[in-house]
C-alpha cells in the first residue's frame, strides 16, 4: 500500500529555474512569497487530534493538521512547544524515547503510523529526514549517499553510481564533491555536510521530506544554499520544515502552523499567517511580542 | 586571593598531578631496567665452546666441521690440567690405586689359568702376586714415607722377572714407581684431606670443562656439557681457586665466612701449577665468543630449562591468549550490545549488571577452579573430547575471566556514540540490527580496541585460572587444541618455586619473565597502532 511515487528526478542544476516568481519577488526586496496557494492538492500527511505524551509530561496534544503534497509547510512557534515532537512523530523517530505514549491517529500516505501492522522500514524509507545538526555517517561521500539505496537492496555498482550522482545533484552537492567521492564525509563543511544529509535523504526516494531546523547550525551563506535547495525541491516533494526563523518560514514555506505549549494555534497559508493572522497568539508571536 | 598566592597555588598543583607520574616512572624503571638488563642475559652472553657443543649435539644449530675443530683445539688446551691432575691422583688416591692393584691380581690370575701353567708353578705365581699385592696395599695407606719407600722397593726386586714378562703383572711395576714419584712430593699425613679436596676440585674441573673425552656420556643433558657461559664459567674458576671455609675469627664469636685459597691449600704439591694454568689459559680452554642466541625465542628447552630457549612457552601463551580473545571479543560485544539497546532499566537487566561487576572482581583463582570444574570436567565431556586439561579449556576459562572488562569498555563505547548517528540511520530506514552493524561499530570501534587491549594484557599474563585447566610445566610441543601446553606465566612461576634447577639458571628464569614482559608490551603496541589507524579513519583523514 505504501508505495513511493516514482518519478524521474530533474536535471536539476540547483537553481530555482522552475520558480521565477519567487527569485523576483525575493530580489524586489519582499519577503513573501507569493505562489500560488490555492493548489488542490491531496493530504500527504493528515493528524486527527494526535497527541504525544513523554511520559507523563505532554509534547503536543490534539493536533489535527493536514500537509498537502508537493507543498513546503513551516512549523513555527517558541522554544519547547512541541514542533520538533510532532514532526518526529511523522516517522516514528519518537521510538527511540522510552515511555512515550500517543493518542488519536497520524496518517501518511494514508495509512495511520502508529498502526501495529505498519512496517516501519517502508515507512522510513518514504518519509525522509534531515536534523538539525548535520550528522553525515563517518564513511565517505559515496558510501553516506548509498546509505539508504544499499538497504533498499541495490546492490549492483552501476545502479548505486547513478543513484548516488541523481541525489546529491538534487541535493546541490555534485559540483563539489564529484571529484573525489571517496573522500569522508566528516572533512566537508557545516553546509556541505548538511547537503549530504538531504541528499542522502533523497536517495531512497521518499515522497515526504522532514526537516527540522535544517539551517540552525549553519552560516548565513550556507542557509542561504539550503533554502534555494528548498525551493529547488519543492515540486517535486512534499517538504515540513521546523523552524526557528521567522523569516525564513515566511521566505521558503506555502504553508505554515503555528504551535504554542503543544497545541496548535492557527494552520493556513503562509502569506495569511504572516500578514493578516487570524488569533491574536499568533499575531503576537509575529510581530515579536514574545519569542 | 592575591595574584602571588594564586600563582604559586596553581605551580603547586601542577606539581603535585605530575609527582604521581614521575614516580610511576620511576617504579617501572627500578623495577624493569634490572630484569631488562638480566633477561638480556638469556639472549646475549659469551657462549663457550661447550655451548656450541651443546647447540651441535642437542638442537643440531651450528657448523659441524668448525666446531668439532674448535672442540678439538680447546681440549688439547686442558690437556695439561688433566695430566697434572691424573699424576698427582696416582699419588693420592690410595683406594684407587688398591683397586688396581686387586685387578692385576685378578687378571694375571685367569691369565695363568689360560695358559694351563702346571700346578706347582700356578701356585706359587700366585702366592707371590698377592703378596706383591698386599705389600702394594699397605704401601699405598701407609703414611710413613719410609715403610712405603720399603715396601714398593721389595716390589720393584721383582721387575725384571721373567715370570712376568708379557703379562698383565708387568702392571704392578709402574704403579709402584709412579707411587713412589708422586708420593716423594705429597705430605702424606695430609693425604686424607687431599683426597677430599681432589674429589671436590675434580668436581669443578668437570663442571667447567664437563666430562672427559674417554668418559662416558652422562644420562642428563646438563652434565654432559662444562660451562657453556662464560659468566657461569667465571663463577666456577672462583670456585676452583677460592674455597670457603668457616673460621673462628675472633675467640668467642660466631664463625666468619671467608674465602680460602685454594693453591696455598696444595702449596707443596704437584698440584700448585694447575691453578695457575688453568686461571691464565682459560679463555684458550672455553674459547668464549659474544653470542647473539636469538633461537632463544624458538628452541624447545631440555629439562628443566637447563638448555636452550623458551619456544613453547611462548608458543602457549600466544596460543592461549589469541584463542581466549576469539571468544571473548564477539560474546562480549554482543552482551554490550544487548545491554545498551535496552532502553527500559528493568529489574532483569539490573540483575544481570550486578552479576557482571561481580564477575569482575572474583579473583583469579576462582576462576581457575570454576574452569577446571566446569569445563574440563562437565563441557568437554558433553562433547566427547577426555575430561583432561587442554588449551581449549584454558582459553575458555580466561575468556570467562576476561569478559567483564570486555562488556564494560564495550558498552562505554557503545554509548560514546552520538545517538544522532543511530537517530540518521533509522530514518533511512535501516533495521536496528543493521544500524548497530554498518554504523554504531565502526564508530565505537576505537573504544572496543581499547577493551581488547586491556583484556588481551590480563589473559597473557594470567597463571591461576590455567593452572588447573591448560598449563604444565614440562610437556611437549601441543600439537592440537586438546592437549595442555606450557606458558610463559606458568613456567616462570615454576621456575620461580618448583624446579630445583632454576637456580641454576637465573638467566633463564629472568629471560622468561622479561620475554613475557615484552610479549604483552608488544600486543599492547600493536593493538594501539591500529585503534588509532582506525581513529584517524574515522575521523576522516
Amino acid at each position: 500500500m505504501l508505495s513511493s511515487t516514482g518519478r524521474a528526478l530533474k536535471d536539476s542544476d540547483g537553481k530555482p529555474g522552475s520558480i521565477q516568481g519567487s527569485k523576483e519577488e525575493r530580489v524586489s526586496g519582499s519577503i513573501m512569497a507569493t505562489r500560488s496557494t490555492e493548489k488542490h492538492h491531496s493530504s500527504v500527511i493528515k493528524a486527527e487530534h494526535f497527541s504525544f505524551y513523554y511520559g507523563s509530561k505532554m509534547g503536543v496534544k490534539d493536533i489535527t493538521m493536514e500537509i498537502y503534497a508537493r507543498t513546503v509547510t513551516a512549523i513555527i512557534g517558541p522554544s519547547g512547544c512541541g514542533k520538533s515532537t510532532f514532526l518526529r512523530s511523522i516517522n516514528r523517530i519518537n521510538d527511540l524515547i522510552p515511555n512515550t505514549r500517543v493518542e488519536g491517529r497520524m496518517l501518511v500516505n494514508g495509512q495511520d503510523v502508529y498502526d501495529k501492522r505498519v512496517h516501519l522500514v517502508n515507512l522510513r524509507q518514504q518519509v525522509g529526514m534531515v536534523f538539525q545538526k548535520p550528522n553525515p555517517f563517518p564513511k565517505s561521500v559515496f558510501d553516506n549517499t548509498a546509505y539508504g539505496p544499499r538497504l533498499q537492496g541495490i546492490n549492483r555498482r552501476g545502479d548505486l553510481q547513478r543513484i548516488v550522482e541523481e541525489s546529491l545533484r538534487a541535493a546541490a552537492l555534485w559540483d563539489e564533491v564529484k571529484d573525489d567521492l571517496k573522500k569522508s564525509a566528516l572533512a566537508l563543511s557545516g553546509g556541505q555536510q548538511q547537503r549530504l544529509c538531504i541528499a542522502r535523504a533523497l536517495a531512497t526516494k521518499p515522497n515526504v521530506l522532514l526537516m527540522d531546523e535544517p539551517c540552525s547550525a549553519l552560516d548565513p551563506i550556507a542557509t542561504g544554499k539550503i533554502e534555494d535547495l528548498i525551493d529547488a525541491l519543492r515540486n517535486d516533494y512534499t517538504i515540513v520544515i521546523v523552524t526557528h526563523n521567522m523569516q525564513q518560514a515566511a521566505r521558503v514555506s506555502e504553508r505554515t502552523a503555528f504551535f504554542c505549549l503543544g497545541e496548535l494555534i492557527e494552520y493556513d497559508s503562509t502569506v495569511k499567517i504572516f500578514r493578516n493572522p487570524g488569533k491574536k497568539q499568533t499575531e503576537d508571536y509575529v510581530t515579536g511580542r514574545f519569542g | 586571593m592575591k595574584v602571588i598566592r594564586r600563582t604559586i597555588l596553581d605551580k603547586a598543583f601542577t606539581a603535585i598531578t605530575a609527582l604521581p607520574v614521575v614516580l610511576l616512572v620511576a617504579a617501572l624503571l627500578v623495577i624493569l631496567t634490572p630484569m631488562l638488563w638480566r633477561g638480556a642475559g638469556a639472549v646475549l652472553f659469551e657462549g663457550t665452546v661447550e655451548w656450541r657443543k651443546m647447540q651441535l649435539a642437542e638442537f643440531g644449530h651450528g657448523d659441524e666441521a668448525g666446531i668439532r675443530a674448535e672442540a678439538d683445539q680447546a681440549q688439547a688446551a686442558r690437556a695439561a690440567v688433566y695430566e697434572m691432575i691424573d699424576k698427582f691422583k696416582s699419588g693420592v688416591d690410595a683406594e684407587q690405586l688398591t683397586d688396581r692393584a686387586k685387578e692385576i691380581y685378578r687378571g694375571f690370575g685367569k691369565e695363568l689359568q689360560r695358559k694351563d701353567v702346571p700346578r706347582e708353578q700356578y701356585t706359587m705365581l700366585r702366592s707371590l702376586s698377592r703378596e706383591i699385592r698386599d705389600k702394594l696395599e699397605t704401601a699405598f695407606s701407609s703414611s710413613d714415607i719410609g715403610q712405603m719407600r720399603e715396601l714398593t722397593n721389595d716390589v720393584l726386586q721383582y721387575e725384571t722377572d721373567d715370570r712376568f714378562k708379557g703379562t698383565i703383572a708387568r702392571e704392578f711395576f709402574p704403579l709402584a714407581r709412579k707411587y713412589q714419584e708422586a708420593a716423594a712430593t705429597v705430605n702424606l699425613n695430609k693425604r686424607s684431606e687431599y683426597a677430599r679436596d681432589l674429589a671436590e676440585l675434580e668436581q669443578i674441573i668437570r663442571d667447567i670443562f664437563g666430562p672427559r673425552p674417554m668418559e662416558e656420556s652422562p644420562a642428563l643433558a646438563q652434565f654432559r656439557y662444562g660451562a657453556t657461559r662464560w659468566d657461569q664459567a667465571q663463577d666456577l674458576l672462583f670456585r676452583l681457586l677460592w674455597k670457603e671455609e668457616w673460621v673462628e675469627k675472633q675467640p668467642g664469636q660466631p664463625l666468619v665466612k671467608i674465602a680460602a685459597s685454594r693453591k696455598e691449600q696444595f702449596a707443596e704439591t704437584e698440584l700448585k701449577g694447575m691453578f695457575d694454568l688453568v686461571e691464565n689459559n682459560l679463555g684458550r680452554m672455553l674459547n668464549p665468543k659474544w653470542t647473539f642466541y636469538w633461537r632463544y625465542f624458538t628452541d624447545d628447552s631440555t629439562p628443566g630449562h637447563y638448555f636452550g630457549g623458551i619456544g613453547p612457552e611462548i608458543l602457549g601463551t600466544l596460543i592461549l591468549t589469541i584463542l581466549s580473545m576469539a571468544f571473548v571479543v564477539p560474546l562480549g560485544l554482543i552482551s554490550a550490545a544487548y545491554l545498551t539497546e535496552r532502553t527500559h532499566e528493568g529489574p532483569v537487566i539490573r540483575i544481570i549488571r550486578m552479576c557482571i561487576n561481580t564477575l569482575a572482581g572474583v579473583p583469579s583463582i576462582v576462576f581457575g577452579l570454576f574452569g577446571m570444574a566446569f569445563f574440563v570436567l562437565f563441557f568437554l565431556p558433553l562433547f566427547g573430547a577426555p575430561s583432561k586439561p587442554c588449551i581449549l579449556a584454558g582459553s575458555l576459562t580466561l575468556a570467562v575471566l576476561t569478559l567483564p572488562v570486555m562488556i564494560r569498555s564495550s558498552e562505554e563505547a557503545i554509548r560514546t556514540v552520538p545517538q544522532t548517528y543511530k537517530e540518521a540511520s533509522l530514518a533511512l530506514g535501516a533495521s536496528k540490527f543493521r544500524t548497530f552493524v554498518t554504523v554504531t561499530l565502526p564508530v565505537a570501534l576505537p573504544g572496543i580496541l581499547t577493551g581488547v587491549i586491556l583484556s588481551l594484557s590480563r589473559v597473557a599474563g594470567e597463571t591461576a585460572p590455567i593452572l588447573f585447566t591448560a598449563g604444565i610445566a614440562v610437556g611437549p610441543v601441543p600439537k592440537s587444541l586438546l592437549q595442555t601446553t606450557r606458558t610463559l606465566s606458568y613456567g616462570s612461576w615454576d621456575m620461580a618455586v618448583a624446579d630445583k634447577l632454576a637456580a641454576l639458571v637465573p638467566h633463564n628464569q629472568y629471560g622468561m619473565v622479561v620475554t613475557l614482559v615484552l610479549l604483552i608490551l608488544c600486543l599492547n603496541a600493536l593493538a594501539i597502532v591500529i585503534r588509532s589507524r582506525v581513529l584517524k579513519r574515522l575521523k576522516g583523514h
